[in-house]
């Protein structure tokens, strides 16, 4: 099998585990107004916004993307089942050693400033994010594995890798993927992110931070026809709740990151749709494994033992999320059937618990962010560990604060929560190998590290699977954090607004949305 | 009846502090423990409804008597332990102490109670003590003038010059002459300072800097519930409602101590 089956034999695998859990989901519509495509209109979408910047080389804010992938095109995107399709990028070959990409980019693409997308473009772009005295974010991604980028000709552009790397496609759909105008970055220099200059559909007209950031129609996008909408307007919400009020009132027609229980007083209005997300964002706790008292393998198995997490959905998700037995949930094909966590078994935690040298129970500080969901899962642990003897005292954070305080590691125990990435190894290393960014756990496993290392270095799909699942088996046994649940979530619109799909990176894309008569 | 503000306001202060001892006999759940009927309406198992977690709210509500009353009472003590000495000293020894005294009182005083109350709680974290400390530090200041004023006026009188003619010591005088007359100030600013305690650690609720989950209290419940208006509104109305009352209760008695 050539390099380039195995890359299409990859992306069928996933697309059809993932349209099999889609069958599962059903989209919730109200009115049928919104069929056709209509051209024209204003889009108002509600966001708590926590953006910083729109420069996508500095881009570190969640929310950031909703506006950059208005503005930019990635290299390569997303299929609403997480497979890779062709966007600036038409086409592409991997060598036989799988050590060389080549990139066939499409024609008679323009910058919004008028200059040329072109493999000079993409080569200067990929090399900012290396730079070190450009300091990206994203060079702790990238210089592991790319060797260097070559121009071939004006529309084909190399990757030399240092070993075959699947999951940089995954990230060429995203961040690192945003394809910036070259003279437009340097010509502003620091105020790039208030003057983004990309190859999208829509051009930055204003942004006022705090109130509103608004995008009008790109006249000489690339894709004949496209975009339908003359206008996005996004406006700043202090919270989804406000946001569900403005939205029945008309005045914005998309809010998101609605829970089951946000949505509960506009499930049956024939004035608005919801559209659930297809994979749920990943709850866990976690907790230090180097030092006392989670050091203990004993003290961590009871915790886990004592957690119900099927009462955890049942309570803040409706009993519409799902339980979690591990990172990775059904419907991505890295999920592992064999991956099983600890059963729910109070008994056994209290036996574990005396076995671990608290016959007694003990008392712990369990980090508290100012987050409603987390605030609702952090009470029913405190509650089912009280129950075997833990006494848990809730500690608040401010929900700014929370993540920062983790990374730095003055946190120990606490829960998070991460959305899935278009490649496991997109999350699974950089939270669970001993040198991920993100392993704020302390953990190491020195098999988890071979396993992750091997599967990042190979395109075989089998191969990886295998990997990715004896790796998964090992984390849970370990335990550096006990799986919750995978949440559930919502986005409502107005009934007359067309097009809206999610990608399992939670992350809405609204350039091919349309708006009809209302 | 010649005070009938003060005798209402004795009343529902009253009610509340039954509520507040009694609150294992009446209330008809256990406040902590969560359910799977989530955000239910009014029913004859939960009068008030559920909470999020599927908690009674009822319970809470009575419950959370405990956690305001002892913020209002405890933050007001603690202001009057501060600030009626500094003002006692300030008032009757006069001179360099009394200018640096004020100065100190009149530099809290510039400072908004809820901003300041709002660093402090931020910086050495949110619990039952810390907010009573906090709070209780906030309030210091106004009791301290109220008194310095009324010490200042009473060290002029006949009485207390006579006394001092007579050779009583600076102490005796404080005690004996000046106190007396200072009191009933002290009892009023202690009323309003109750009330003010209990609204503004509902206001730190609000800004999430309240007393931390799942601890029932009043300010934290009119958060809690403010994301699920459109669904039960009981949720802030309830705990919304003793907060009212019990600022008002306190509020009565304060304005008519003369």
């Amino acid at each position: 099998m050539t390099p380039g089956m195995q890359n299409m034999r990859m992306g069928m695998l996933g697309r059809r585990r993932a349209l099999a859990a889609l069958a599962g989901g059903v989209l919730v519509s109200n009115g049928a107004r919104a069929q056709a495509p209509k051209r024209g209109g204003t889009l108002n979408v509600g966001l708590v916004n926590d953006a910083k910047t729109y420069d996508p080389i500095y881009s570190v804010q969640f929310t950031e993307r909703h506006v950059l992938y208005l503005m930019f095109d990635t290299l390569v995107r997303y299929g609403t089942d997480f497979s890779i399709k062709p966007e600036l990028a038409e086409s592409w070959e991997i060598s036989v050693d799988g050590k060389t990409i080549v990139f066939t980019l499409r024609e008679g693409v323009a910058f919004q400033d008028g200059t040329p997308f072109d493999a000079a473009a993409v080569k200067w772009n990929i090399d900012q994010r290396l730079d070190p005295h450009v300091n990206s974010p994203q060079r702790a991604l990238l210089a592991p594995i790319i060797a260097s980028v070559d121009v071939l000709d004006p529309h084909r552009v190399a990757f030399t890798l240092t070993q075959p790397s699947p999951g940089l496609f995954s990230l060429l759909g995203e961040r690192v993927g945003f394809m910036v105008s070259p003279t437009a970055w340097k010509a502003r220099g620091k105020d790039f992110g208030d003057h983004p200059v990309g190859t999208g559909a829509f051009t930055l007209k204003e942004w006022t931070r705090g109130s509103q950031v608004v995008v009008e129609r790109n006249p000489t996008y690339w894709q004949k026809g496209l975009p339908y909408l003359d206008r996005i307007v996004v406006h700043d919400l202090a919270g989804s709740v406000i946001g569900v009020q403005r939205l029945l009132t008309g005045e914005i027609d998309y809010v998101g990151e609605l829970t089951p229980t946000d949505v509960l007083p506009i499930e049956s209005r024939p004035s608005v749709k919801l559209s659930p997300i297809k994979v749920g964002r990943w709850y866990f706790l976690q907790w230090h494994v180097n030092t006392p008292p989670f050091d203990n393998a004993k003290l961590r198995q009871a915790v886990a033992g004592a957690i119900d997490r099927q009462r955890l959905n049942e309570i803040t998700m409706r009993g519409q999320g799902s339980v979690s037995d591990g990172p990775t949930p059904d419907g991505l094909w890295w999920y592992d059937p064999a991956v099983k966590s600890l059963p729910y078994d109070p008994a056994k935690a209290k036996a574990l618990l005396a076995e671990a040298g608290y016959p007694n129970g003990f008392s712990y500080d369990l980090s508290t962010p100012q987050v409603a969901v987390f605030q609702q899962i952090n009470q029913l642990i405190q509650e089912q560990l009280a129950a075997v003897g833990i006494k848990v005292t809730l500690q608040p954070v401010a929900a700014s604060e929370w993540y920062a305080r983790v990374v730095a590691g003055s946190t120990n125990m606490t829960p998070t929560r991460w959305t899935q990435r278009a490649d496991p190894d997109g999350l699974l290393y950089i939270l669970f190998h001993s040198k991920g960014f993100a392993n704020t756990m302390k953990y190491k496993n020195d098999r988890v590290d071979a396993l992750l290392d091997q599967a990042r270095a190979t395109y075989d799909v089998a191969v990886r699977k295998q990997q990715y699942g004896e790796a998964q088996k090992l984390i849970v046994d370990d335990l550096p954090m006990v799986p919750l649940i995978f949440g559930a979530e919502y986005a409502a619109l107005r009934s007359n607004i067309g097009g809206f799909e999610w990608i399992p990176d939670e992350i809405p894309r609204f350039r091919g949305l349309w708006k009809a008569a209302s | 009846m010649k005070h009938p503000a003060r005798w209402i306001g004795g009343m529902i202060i009253a009610s509340c502090v039954i509520v507040a001892v009694a609150a294992p006999v009446l209330a008809p759940d256990d406040p902590y423990r969560s359910g799977i009927a989530m955000l239910d309406l009014s029913s004859r198992a939960h009068w008030f409804g559920t909470d999020d977690l599927g908690r009674d709210v009822l319970s809470r509500v009575i419950y959370g008597a405990r956690a305001s009353l002892a913020i209002g009472l405890g933050a007001a003590l603690t202001a009057t332990l501060i600030g009626v000495p500094i003002g006692l000293l300030a008032g009757t020894l006069r001179g360099r102490v009394d200018a640096a005294l004020v100065a100190l009182i009149d530099l809290f005083i510039a400072l908004p109670g809820l901003v300041l109350a709002l660093i402090i709680t931020a910086m050495i974290g949110a619990n039952l003590r810390n907010l009573v400390l906090t709070l209780g530090f906030v309030m210091w200041p106004a009791i301290a003038r109220l008194v310095r004023g009324q010490a200042l006026a009473l060290r002029e009188t006949l009485f207390v010059e006579a006394a001092r003619a007579t050779g009583g010591t600076r102490l005796s005088i404080i005690r004996r002459h000046i106190w007396p007359g200072v009191l009933p100030v002290v009892a009023a600013q202690f009323a309003t300072s109750v009330s003010f305690a209990i609204f503004t650690s509902a206001s730190l609720s609000f800004l999430g800097l309240g007393i931390p989950p799942p601890e029932a209290d009043w300010g934290g419940m009119v958060r809690q519930g403010f994301d699920y208006l459109a669904i039960n509104p009981l949720l802030s109305l309830a705990p919304g409602a003793g907060v009212s009352l019990t600022v008002l209760g306190f509020y009565l008695i304060g304005t008519t101590i003369k």
